[in-house]
């Protein structure tokens, strides 16, 4: 019964601070938002690109236009080539580079005087291209020019070392079936939004903090000699650690649970299809950051010092697990595994893409061993070092 | 009947004895006061007694029971006031004390009735739905008191209560502690300021680096000092010829000058005046003025350990 009292009571004042809950339910709605949105260039936005076409002028040294090359003519007819590239003869450079700065052409590319004929007498295919404004254009058009080049320039390589025969071989044994197949990240074959991951980064990143407020509470009832007085009633020491914990884990849960519902609601984040799941999870994240915290908060002197290297111990945490931006393959994301955060992260993620539960288990074992190695730490550390004033 | 036996009590801190063999016994419904300097051992001795700290020799029954055999069953029979003011800012008055109440079992309607009583009792009826944070310091002491008493404990330890008060919320506490004795609580007052002990306790203790150093009613303590007087003579001309004849005469224990004071303890004043008077006018010392103060508590502790309370 008084671990119930202590719990209602610690519930009660927490959710009267405004800070507390200013810093617990808006703040983090706040960062995904901003996130989310500012970042979405970067991360993309859950669905496959579709290249559109772009115009692309060609000029003939020679001045006579696509005539003054029959290969390239004809590459550019291809039904596959046409979807991409629209091909625009144009007189001059002048004019070519007149357009590519208003956005007439996205991309330029000049043939250069004999093309054919050069090539076919052996010499190397080469062209010269004019890039435009648009990033994604001119590699786009660059990839198929290069692609046009490089295979004009291998079969001319096979056809001086191998002899023309080789040539009529290789195009019979090259049928119409795709030699590419294009595999998925996710067995649902899906991708995440921006919104996504920093929906799940931040949350797990809020949850690690409320952390945070298990130590702000632990140290105030000290500052505020009210441990002494609870200290000298007929209350039990675990009674009132159990009591405090289940009053800032209830407010966690509640903020977890105003965190998905809320970017599901306002920024339509998609959190999967295992809400059960998800929950445990989180459950589980709130019980690790809340066991170190009570192990950090038993060892430390004051209240500032144990609020630095929280805070300290929780950004450290999710940047290296990559919860600030996906990192790139390097010894920190090595050392990212190390972190509550990696493993929660990985499998909401994963439920985001709709995996199978054979690629979360893994994750929800490793997050409840840890748990439990914390659990039995904060226990141990408190038996030894005990609560009071 | 004994509410509070402490026997041969020991207190540690690294090697040091903070609590030092202490010995006491507090009869039921008594107000039974604590007095000592800073740093005397008062409150380590009221927190072993609380089940606040582990005692490292002898033992503590409360009403027949020990401390360290059943530390709950003690606390549910005593209301701590603390010296801090250990109150939550975030809740009402009403919501702290029933808060309190509720950690000392109290449930549903009787809670109820006893916060109000409490609340009542310490006259913060009227400011029972604000915070404390709107309190005078006064208010927060009476709230620190009506957290304590709402179980109506048979033993109500109260550890300096009346610190950093004005006179008048000072009185009302003094008034609340003598109206919880007579509604049947035996309380153990700790302060150091002599006058309150002196005014509302029946016996006093006074504890010095962790022993009791005097035990009994004021009356008793004072008959102890009254073995003692003290003269103060205001002295236009203080010469060393003069305090080391002071010092020779046999019936004088002991001299002190304090600012143009001279102050002499003898076991009694009456035959001694006329030899002291003529080893002034021996040295042509000048008398400004005379008396023979009343012994107090403040004199024994002085006589005792040579300090003030204050020092």
């Amino acid at each position: 019964m008084n671990t119930w009292t202590i719990m209602s009571y610690e519930l009660r004042r927490l959710l009267r601070s405004r800070s507390m809950l200013l810093n617990m339910f808006l703040l983090p709605l706040v960062l995904i938002f901003l996130l989310g949105s500012s970042l979405s260039g970067v991360m993309g936005n859950g669905k496959d690109s579709t290249i559109e076409p772009v115009n692309v002028g060609i000029i003939s040294q020679s001045g006579e236009g696509l005539a003054s090359s029959a290969m390239v003519a004809s590459f550019l007819k291809t039904p596959e080539i046409s979807k991409i590239i629209v091909p625009l003869e144009v007189e001059s450079r002048k004019t070519v580079e007149s357009g590519l700065r208003s956005g007439k052409y996205g991309y330029a590319v000049v043939i250069p005087a004999n093309f054919d004929s050069e090539v076919q007498s052996g010499g190397a295919a080469k062209l010269e291209y004019i890039l435009g404004k648009d990033r994604t254009d001119n590699m786009v058009v660059g990839t198929v020019f290069d692609n046009f080049l490089s295979s004009i320039n291998a079969k001319q390589a096979v056809a001086l070392t191998l002899g023309p025969e080789a040539l009529t071989a290789e195009a019979t044994t090259s049928g119409d079936h795709a030699l590419v197949t294009l595999g998925k990240l996710s067995e649902g074959g899906m991708t995440y939004t921006a919104s996504q991951f920093y929906a799940v980064s931040m949350m797990l990143m809020f949850l690690l903090y409320s952390g945070l407020t298990v130590t702000t509470s632990l140290f105030n009832e000290k500052e505020n000699h009210t441990l002494f007085r609870i200290n000298s009633m007929p209350v039990t020491g675990s009674q009132l650690f159990i009591g405090k914990m289940l009053g800032v884990g209830i407010v966690s849960i509640f903020q977890c649970i105003a965190i998905l519902l809320l970017s599901h609601w306002f920024f339509g984040v998609d959190w999967g299809n295992r809400p059960g799941l998800l929950l445990l999870f989180c459950l589980l994240m709130i019980i690790a950051s809340m066991t170190l915290s009570i192990i950090i908060s038993l060892f430390s002197k004051n209240l500032a010092g144990a609020r630095s290297l929280i805070t300290v111990i929780t950004v450290i945490m999710t940047f290296i697990s990559g919860g600030m931006a996906p990192l790139p393959e390097s010894w920190v994301n090595s050392v990212g595994v190390y972190t509550l955060n990696h493993w929660a992260m990985q499998a909401i993620l994963r439920m985001m893409l709709h995996s199978g539960l054979s690629q979360i288990l893994p994750n929800l074992a490793v997050l409840s061993l840890i748990c439990l190695v914390l659990f039995s730490a904060a226990v141990i550390s408190y038996r030894r070092v005990g609560y009071h004033e | 009947m004994s509410l509070a036996v402490l026997t041969d009590v020991v207190k540690r801190y690294n090697d040091k004895l903070t609590v030092d063999h202490v010995n006491v016994t507090i009869q039921a419904g008594e107000i039974f006061g604590l007095l000592g300097p800073n740093g005397a051992g008062k409150s380590t001795t009221i927190s072993m007694i609380c089940g606040l700290l582990k005692i490292d020799g002898g033992d503590i029954r409360i009403d027949g029971l020990s401390v360290s055999a059943n530390p709950l069953e003690v606390k549910k029979r005593i209301g701590l006031v603390p010296q801090e003011l250990a109150l939550y800012d975030m809740l009402t008055a009403e919501e702290n004390a029933t808060f309190f109440g509720r950690l000392y079992g109290l449930r549903g309607k009787l809670l109820k009735e006893r916060v109000a009583e409490a609340l009542a009792f310490t006259g913060l009826s009227d400011r029972a739905k604000e915070k404390p944070s709107t309190f005078s310091g006064g208010m927060k002491r009476r709230l620190n008191i009506a957290c304590a008493i709402m179980h109506r404990p048979k033993l109500i330890i109260m550890d300096e209560p009346t610190v950093g008060i004005d006179p008048q919320s000072r009185n009302h506490i003094l008034d609340s502690v003598k109206a919880l004795n007579k509604l049947g609580s035996t309380i153990i007052y700790t302060s150091h300021y002599m006058e309150e002990v002196a005014a509302i306790c029946d016996r006093v203790a006074i504890m010095d680096k962790g022993h009791i150093i005097a035990c009994g009613t004021e009356k008793e303590l004072r008959e102890r000092v009254a073995q003692e007087e003290k003269i103060v003579i205001k002295a236009g001309q203080i010469t060393p010829e003069l305090i080391h004849e002071l010092k020779l005469h046999p019936r004088i224990s002991r001299v002190d000058v304090k600012d143009g004071l001279i102050e002499l303890y003898l076991p009694s004043s009456q035959g001694e005046l006329q030899d002291i008077l003529f080893i002034f006018a021996k040295h042509e010392g000048i008398i400004g003025s005379l008396h023979i103060e009343e012994p107090d508590l403040e004199t024994l502790f002085l006589s005792l350990t040579g300090r003030t309370l204050r020092d």
